[in-house]
C-alpha cells in the first residue's frame, strides 16, 4: 500500500516537473524573434508577405508543433528547416508564446 | 561553322521560340493556383468547419494541439499548405485525406474564403 502510494507520488512529481520547466519566457521569445523570425513574419507576427503565414495570436501549441516538425524534417520546407534547426526546445516554446501573445490577426472562421 | 545568311531569320526565330518556351515553363511552374472564388470556397468549408470553425478546437491525433486559426491568413500560404498536405510534405492524417479530395480550384476557393479576415460577425480576436 505504502509502496504504491509512494510510486504514485513519484509519478505525479515526474509529470509535474516538466510542466513547471515548460513555462515559456515571452521576453526571451521576443529576443529570439528579433534575431530569427522578424524578417519574414514581422515583429508582431502580422507578416507583410503573402508567402509567409501570419502568426500574431495563433495558438502557441500549433506554432510549437510547426517548429518541431520543421526541425525534425516531418514538415518539409527548406527555408524553415534552416531556421527551426537553430532553435532549442526552449526557444521554440518561447517564440511560440511570444507570437501567441501578440495582437490577434487571425480568427477561427465559420 | 558556316551560316547561310538567308537562314538567319529562321535561326533567330528558333532562338526566340526556345527562350519563350523556357520562360513560359518557368512562369507556369511559379504560377499559383487559379483565382479563388470566395462564395464557392464557403460552400466547401463543410469539411473544414468541424475543426477550423470552432474556437479552441484541438486535434487529438497523432498528438494534441490546437488546430490553427485560418481567418485572415494569407491566401497564398493557405494554398501552399493545402498543396503540401496533398503531396505529402505535411503529414497530418486528416488534413492529408481532406486535401487529397480537393482540386486546385477548390484549394484556391478555400484560400480566398479563409483569407477574408475574421468570422462574419466579428473581427479577429484571440
Amino acid at each position: 500500500m505504502m509502496t504504491s502510494l509512494r510510486a504514485s507520488l513519484l509519478v505525479v512529481a515526474t509529470l509535474a516537473v516538466p510542466a513547471l520547466a515548460g513555462a515559456a519566457d515571452i521576453v526571451a521569445g521576443q529576443a529570439k524573434v528579433k534575431e530569427v523570425c522578424q524578417a519574414c513574419h514581422g515583429i508582431d507576427g502580422n507578416s507583410p508577405s503573402p508567402d509567409y503565414p501570419k502568426l500574431g495570436g495563433q495558438y502557441p501549441d500549433y506554432i510549437q508543433k510547426a517548429l518541431r516538425d520543421y526541425k525534425s524534417g516531418a514538415r518539409k520546407n527548406p527555408i524553415m528547416a534552416g531556421f527551426a534547426g537553430t532553435l532549442t526546445q526552449k526557444d521554440i516554446e518561447n517564440v511560440a508564446a511570444y507570437y501567441a501573445s501578440q495582437p490577434a490577426v487571425l480568427a477561427p472562421r465559420y | 561553322m558556316f551560316i547561310h545568311l538567308e537562314r538567319l531569320p529562321m535561326i533567330r526565330y528558333r532562338v526566340v521560340l526556345t527562350l519563350s518556351l523556357i520562360f513560359s515553363a518557368a512562369v507556369a511552374a511559379q504560377t499559383p493556383a487559379p483565382a479563388g472564388d470566395v462564395a464557392k470556397g464557403e460552400e466547401k468549408t463543410r469539411m473544414c468547419e468541424g475543426c477550423h470553425g470552432i474556437e479552441g478546437w484541438r486535434t487529438a491525433y497523432p498528438e494534441v494541439y490546437h488546430v490553427p486559426k485560418l481567418g485572415g491568413q494569407h491566401a497564398a500560404y493557405i494554398v501552399q499548405a493545402l498543396h503540401e498536405y496533398k503531396n505529402g510534405d505535411r503529414s497530418h492524417p486528416s488534413m492529408r485525406a481532406i486535401a487529397a479530395s480537393l482540386t486546385d480550384q477548390d484549394i484556391a476557393n478555400l484560400a480566398a474564403y479563409y483569407s477574408q479576415g475574421g468570422p462574419k460577425t466579428q473581427t479577429a480576436k484571440k
